[in-house]
């Protein structure tokens, strides 16, 4: 939009809502939000996140709501987000929870844990389950309100300059991996490393790094590790289905007029179905191109699946142990996730692997 | 006040406040605690968006690439102060012998190769202002080029891979970065050998601003200077090159690299016993001060763009591009231009997440006819504008009178040296930049022919 | 005035003081820039995970401290960079009354308003001991409230030139750092 249209519809909103009183000035509310986000553009499918928002606001608002989406870094830093949301630095921002699990370590509950639930498997949790209810209690600490707001779906487990057969090969291994996962990681012996986006590729490169997890087939092509990396790794069983979140700050959610909450919340929900789809449409055609480059297609041996899941439960026990909230959480996550793989592991999971198979 | 005019007023007022000499760093901070003034009291941006600062400077802290700076800076000084570098650059001077300007053939040689490895300007920019300086200016080399030479050369990593420009431009345009390196690498060595170029036709029409060194400097030939070239030369050498070498070969980040390359100089200074605690203790503190001097223009520029976000600057240069003329010199000058002012007081990475997402697409429609036999019109040529935009941002941190580089270089150069020395110094190369721009545009297959050689998909 | 410039003095004697005390950072990063960078070829070769985050952040936990209280110490030392076209031709005077007005107007406020902006920032990240994300990584509350420190010095470092070019203004002898005095080469 041009600079000048905002800055008069601005003043036409304040306008409006005291020519035609009260009745029709609450709906008609003229309201500027910014949105912090911890992606860069390029990343189009999860950036699309934070766009789908703020365009539906502005559609079903009629423009009078308007939400302008910046980029990691644009405002603040993309790992930084929620610090703005919660000093009201922005009033909204799209990113994911397990970012900050130096903050609380339950943050991690929101996006995804080693071993955990799929896309639909978290939203039955958020949604119908206390996953919601009880994340809110959190970020009522950090003075936000948040909602999911999209899905990567089952990631890949990333990009491996050799071949890694044995957890004896992860020792002394330099891998990009950010959250629970390079938790896990770490008590396999790999040194851990967080970089921004843009400094993994020349770091893989370089060879300062040995590996990096990144996302799936459509946002890793874009990226170029097939070029500096040959060996693409699967699954990606720290990120299983990570959930994206919208976090509003407080203050700002309780002085929106009820209506634009309703469907602040109606375009979240749509974010987290929509970019589920785009990754789903996205990804097929993707890992095509990349396996007619010749990419080594490998899965992570049982071996070294079994030896992370058993350090993942070990850290998710010893985190319970030392802080109260967090155990809560667990315990009710904990049961939800083993009642619903009994049932997935059944007709669900028979079906997919039959199908595929024959495909 | 018409909020429109409060994009093009803050680069007005910025320009107004640096020119009163306050320090840079300060006076960045000042204009945008102006504008923040202005802006709060007609209600465009609120005082809570301020609170972006201090996480601007966490994420400063946490920035690993300007690691790199006081590591560079470190190594520079040590050379310096050990007196290791002066020994070097006038061995260089005898080997080249009665050659005019042979030193600053030197300093742009390895300036180009330390500015390619640590891609910072800062760093670079004062490691190769304390190295050859003062070297240079004993030798009676006229102001203006010794300070030319560094302040360009220093500047060029920018353009040469591996280049923090480089990677971010790449990743804002959707291309490979990789592609974006090997399409620099010809374009980027091609403004270094004109650097060259320029320093001879310098030393054969004004022989006294770049003399060789004087006779009696030169007395020593044979064993003697081989052996004086052995002892005195190649150690400091073969440390930059190793330096450099690491870095390149993959071996090393720049970061790693540039604590090696301290290390390595204090035991350089060791063995050639010019190792004591005052030299320790100077280098110390030089390096703190030179990084802060560094560090605080990012924090300036940081409070400058947040404020200028804050007031929807980002808007009025969208509106800028939005309403460009259609053709592609039309399109390409004003982009360029657009990035060159911006480019005196926003860093880079703001530039890129500004200019950049608006840019590539109708780059990418507009250009790609140019490349009508390519596999990929489209990629290639976003891989050439990529690469122009670099250059031309490179360019801006030269220019006077606000170019980051000659700022950095004020910061270490001598009382004698003044600030219209380094401003003059630096006029040549910029044209030199603007002929080599002006071939980019002229000739894109400066800049896609080794890619279309090398990369199969081109 | 005497009061004034006696307090000038105690805190040109405090910069004075941490800035000596961080330069001595710049030696022991360049000594753990080293060590990581021979940890981790040697982990990869030896299997022995030797490096760690630890190190790691701290080198940048380092650098932060050495640019943001070395800024205080660098003013001190008229060391930070200046646009000198006019302002090397004015009179002492004119240099003076530049700095005062630079002083007031840009310096304490951008000072004041980034000490007023990261006081809550920091008071939260204390009162939930704020961690780095990463494994082995450090605390993150005390590096950030350094921040606080830095600025808190560079504020009174800011005060401190102003009551000495005011002193110079009202006629008072003092003694100002010009950069190239004190420091030949630079
Ligand atoms: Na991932
Ligand atoms: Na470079």
């Amino acid at each position: 939009m041009k600079r000048r249209d905002f800055m008069k519809k601005a003043a036409a909103g304040v306008a409006a809502s005291t020519v035609f009183g009260p009745v029709f000035a609450q709906t008609k509310k003229k309201i500027r939000w910014r949105m912090a986000t911890s992606w860069p553009k390029a990343l189009d499918t999860i950036y699309g996140g934070a766009e789908t928002i703020a365009d539906r606001v502005r559609a079903m608002t009629d423009g009078n709501f308007d939400i302008r989406v910046y980029a990691g870094g644009e405002i603040v830093h993309g790992l930084k987000v929620v610090d703005a949301v919660q000093q009201g630095t922005v009033q909204a921002g799209h990113t994911a929870g397990y970012y900050y699990i130096g903050k609380h370590p339950a943050f991690a509950f929101a996006t995804a844990l080693p071993f955990g639930l799929n896309f639909r498997q978290q939203n039955a949790w958020l949604y119908d389950g206390n996953g919601n209810k009880l994340l809110n209690e959190l970020f009522a600490d950090f003075n936000m309100i948040g909602f999911p707001a999209g899905n990567t779906g089952v990631q890949m487990g990333g990009w491996f300059r050799k071949e890694i057969n044995s957890v004896a090969d992860l020792k002394g291994l330099k891998m990009r991996i950010p959250g629970l996962g390079g938790k896990v990681m770490a008590r396999l012996g790999v040194t851990v490393q967080v970089l921004a986006g843009g400094e993994i590729y020349p770091a893989l490169e370089r060879g300062a790094i040995d590996a990096t997890e990144w996302v799936g087939p459509y946002d890793d092509e874009k990226q170029g590790f097939y070029k500096v990396a040959k060996y693409y790794y699967y699954p990606g069983w720290w990120e299983p289905g990570p959930t994206l979140h919208t976090f509003v700050n407080l203050k700002a959610w309780n002085d929106l007029p009820k209506e634009y909450q309703q469907i602040y919340m109606t375009a979240a929900a749509e974010a987290n179905q929509q970019m589920m789809v785009d990754y789903d449409f996205k990804n097929p055609p993707a890992f095509k191109r990349l396996l007619a480059k010749g990419v080594k297609l490998r899965r992570f041996s049982n071996e070294i699946m079994d030896a992370a899941r058993k350090e993942a439960f070990a850290l998710f026990d010893e985190l319970a142990s030392s802080d109260k909230f967090y155990e809560k959480v667990y315990t009710d996550w904990k049961a939800f996730r083993e009642d619903i793989y009994r049932w997935y592991g059944t007709a669900e999971s028979a079906y997919l692997q039959y199908v595929a198979s024959r495909s | 006040m018409n909020p429109d005019l409060l994009g093009p007023l803050m680069f007005a007022a910025a320009f107004v406040f640096i020119f009163t000499g306050f320090p840079v760093a300060f006076s960045l901070a000042g204009t945008a605690l102006v504008f923040m003034l202005i802006g709060i009291s007609h209600d465009i941006m609120s005082f809570n968006l301020m609170s972006a600062l201090p996480e601007r400077i966490f994420a400063i802290y946490e920035n690993y690439t300007l690691l790199a700076v006081p590591f560079f800076i470190f190594m520079g000084t040590m050379l310096e102060r050990s007196g290791l570098a002066e020994n070097l650059l006038r061995t260089m001077g005898i080997l080249f012998g009665p050659l005019r300007g042979g030193l600053a053939i030197s300093v742009v040689v390895v300036g180009t190769l330390l500015a390619a490895a640590t891609g910072v300007v800062g760093a670079t920019v004062v490691a190769m202002g304390l190295i050859s300086l003062p070297v240079m200016l004993r030798y009676g080399y006229s102001k203006e080029l010794a300070t030319g030479v560094i302040a360009a050369s220093g500047t060029l990593g920018q353009v040469i891979p591996p280049s923090i420009v480089l990677i971010v431009l790449a990743d804002q345009l959707q291309v490979s970065v990789g592609d974006l390196f090997v399409g620099s690498l010809i374009p980027g060595l091609s403004l270094s050998a004109m650097y060259i170029l320029y320093v001879v036709a310098v030393a054969l029409f004004k022989p006294k601003a770049a003399p060789a060194l004087p006779p009696e400097e030169r007395d020593l030939h044979g064993w003697q200077l081989f052996k004086e070239v052995m002892l005195v030369m190649m150690p400091p050498l073969v440390l930059i090159l190793l330096v450099l070498g690491s870095i390149f070969a993959g071996l090393a980040t720049p970061t790693e690299a540039g604590a090696f390359g301290a290390l390595g100089a204090i035991f350089l200074a060791m063995l050639y016993r010019s190792f004591n605690l005052k030299a320790l203790v100077d280098t110390m503190d030089a390096t703190a001060k030179l990084t802060s001097m560094v560090m605080l223009i990012l924090v300036g520029s940081t409070a400058f763009s947040l404020v200028f976000r804050g007031l929807y600057g980002d808007i009025w240069v969208e509106d800028l591009l939005l309403n460009l003329p259609g053709a592609e010199v039309g399109f390409l000058i004003t982009v360029n231009l657009i990035i060159f002012i911006l480019g005196f007081f926003i860093d880079f990475f703001e530039i890129a997440f500004i200019i950049i997402p608006l840019v590539a697409g109708p780059a990418a429609t507009l250009l790609a006819p140019l490349f009508p036999e390519a596999l990929e019109p489209t990629r290639l040529a976003l891989v050439w504008f990529g690469i122009m935009i670099g250059m031309n941002l490179q360019t801006s941190f030269l220019t006077p009178p606000f170019g980051f580089s000659l700022f950095y270089l004020r910061g270490v150069s001598p009382p004698e040296v003044s600030t219209m020395h380094i401003y003059r110094g630096a006029v040549p190369f910029i044209a030199i930049q603007i002929i080599g721009l002006t071939l980019m545009i002229v000739f894109p297959h400066i800049a896609t022919w080794l890619l279309t050689v090398t990369s199969s998909g081109y | 005035m005497d009061f004034l410039l006696s307090f000038s003095r105690l805190i040109d004697a405090l910069n004075e003081a941490v800035g000596r005390l961080v330069s001595w950072l710049t030696l022991l990063m360049v000594v753990i820039g080293v060590y990581n960078a021979v940890t981790r070829k040697l982990s990869q070769t030896i299997g022995v995970d030797l490096s760690s985050n630890t190190y790691i952040e701290l080198q940048w936990y380092m650098f932060a401290l050495v640019f943001m209280w070395g800024a205080a110490y660098t003013l001190k030392h008229n060391a930070h960079v200046r646009v000198d076209i006019i302002y090397s031709r004015l009179s002492e005077r004119g240099k003076a009354w530049v700095d005062v007005f630079g002083t007031v107007l840009f310096l304490l406020p951008f000072t004041a308003v980034v000490l007023w902006t990261a006081f809550p920032i920091v008071f939260e990240s204390w009162k939930i001991h704020e961690m780095s994300p990463d494994p082995g990584g450090l605390p993150r509350y005390p590096i950030k409230a350094a921040l606080i420190v830095a600025f808190v010095l560079l504020f009174l470092q800011g005060l401190s030139e102003l009551i000495k070019r005011i002193a110079l203004l009202t006629g008072h002898q003092v003694a100002l750092a010009s950069g190239s005095e004190e420091e030949p080469s630079l």
